[in-house]
């Protein structure tokens, strides 16, 4: 087993970033996962790793992880989300009302442009939350995809 | 000062959260392994003096200081959850004056399937639910059920007594839980609990020697 107590660095910084495009070993893990600080789980290659992370260490979408000579890319794995898109002219009152409802939620929120996405964990949400948001439902555009969710950074939301 | 490793066992009440405790730490203790133990409830500490005097006072496994019991006050599941103050000074209190422990469980109820434990405060989350619950648990998923290290489903003995169908809880957990592990135990004669400590020393130990005995290697 390879402990590991810090990434060297993430495929997004500018020193990384040949990375991104390479056939790298990967380590792939959930949402939930990445936010653990002792966690032992295998690579796409079968390499053992164990996390101990140090203290303020977390794991990020795109860690690079030593091994060896060769390195290891830690990729958060898509989940489903609700995303919600605003339609054209939706008035602010809208927006803040639909934003109160969505706080009601108690999930973390990712917020692109004017999309916002929200996890979920079954695709019968999609009816719970048409239901919640009742009439609103005319001021937005509601789909269900997979990605791969970070959360909004700046805000602490404790979810359930 | 040094992190000790630590497991958050939640699940509804009556599920078998005490009573896996008191199974689990005469196997971890056997192989070596220090262990405190943490329980929340409401008002009541009578899980956490029943540990004690199961565990510390009559089988001498750990120090009766080293079972403590916290009552919240409120709902048990936001003292692991939204505000895990008062476990963690706790915690911060034994890793202190405790640095030889190998590990920290703390239990806490949550009678329904959203409880979960913030990764701030437990590393590694047991999940535990009994056959007496229905054998459409498992389908019925929720963050509990969902996203816990390792499910497990008690009370096994019982299931023909109350009409649920092993095959299919082990049919739907395979189904939501995909690779992750879940195991089916009897709390009341061991079964399955064997899996569960090799469980915990592979993926929250690493299969690491007890801290004891690295200090008596000279």
């Amino acid at each position: 087993m390879l402990e590991v107590h810090a990434p060297i660095g993430n495929i997004f910084e500018e020193e990384f970033k040949d990375l991104q495009n390479g056939d790298s070993e990967r380590l792939r893990i959930s949402r939930i996962e990445l936010e653990k600080r002792i966690l032992r789980k295998q690579t796409d290659c079968g390499t053992d790793l164990g996390f101990k992370l140090d203290p303020g260490v977390r794991l990020r979408h795109g860690d690079i992880i030593k091994n060896k000579d060769s390195k290891i890319i830690v990729e958060q794995l898509p989940e489903r989300v609700i995303s919600v898109k605003f339609k054209e002219n939706t008035t602010s009152d809208v927006k803040v009302l639909l934003g109160h409802m969505i706080g009601n939620m108690h999930r973390p929120i990712s917020i692109r442009k004017e999309e916002v996405l929200i996890p979920i964990l079954a695709d019968s949400e999609r009816d719970t939350f048409s239901k919640i948001i009742g009439h609103l439902i005319d001021h937005i555009e509601l789909k269900i995809d997979q990605r791969v969710f970070i959360s909004q950074s700046g805000v602490t939301p404790h979810e359930h | 000062m040094t992190h000790i490793a630590r497991i958050g066992i939640g699940g509804p009440v009556g599920s078998g959260k005490s009573m896996l405790i008191e199974r689990m730490v005469p196997m971890l203790a056997k192989e070596g392994y220090s262990v405190s133990i943490i329980s929340n409830d409401v008002i009541s500490k009578e899980d956490a003096d029943r540990m004690r005097a199961n565990l510390a006072t009559e089988k001498g496994l750990l120090p009766e200081n080293l079972v403590i019991g916290i009552a919240t006050g409120g709902c048990p599941h936001t003292a692991i959850r939204e505000d895990p103050s008062m476990n963690l000074s706790v915690i911060e209190e034994m890793e202190s004056k405790h640095p030889d422990l190998d590990l920290i469980i703390i239990e806490s109820g949550g009678d329904n399937i959203t409880t979960t434990f913030s990764p701030i405060l437990a590393d590694y989350f047991i999940y535990i639910v009994d056959v007496a619950g229905g054998d459409k648990y498992p389908r019925k998923g929720g963050l509990g059920i969902e996203s816990c290290d390792l499910l497990l489903i008690n009370k096994i003995d019982l299931a023909g007594m109350v009409g649920a169908d092993l095959d299919i809880m082990q049919r739907d957990a395979k189904i939501i839980r995909k690779e992750r592990p879940f195991e089916f135990i009897n709390c009341k004669t061991d079964e399955g609990i064997k899996k569960v400590t090799d469980h915990i020393i592979h993926d929250v130990l690493f299969d690491s020697i007890p801290k004891s005995a690295n200090s008596q290697v000279v």
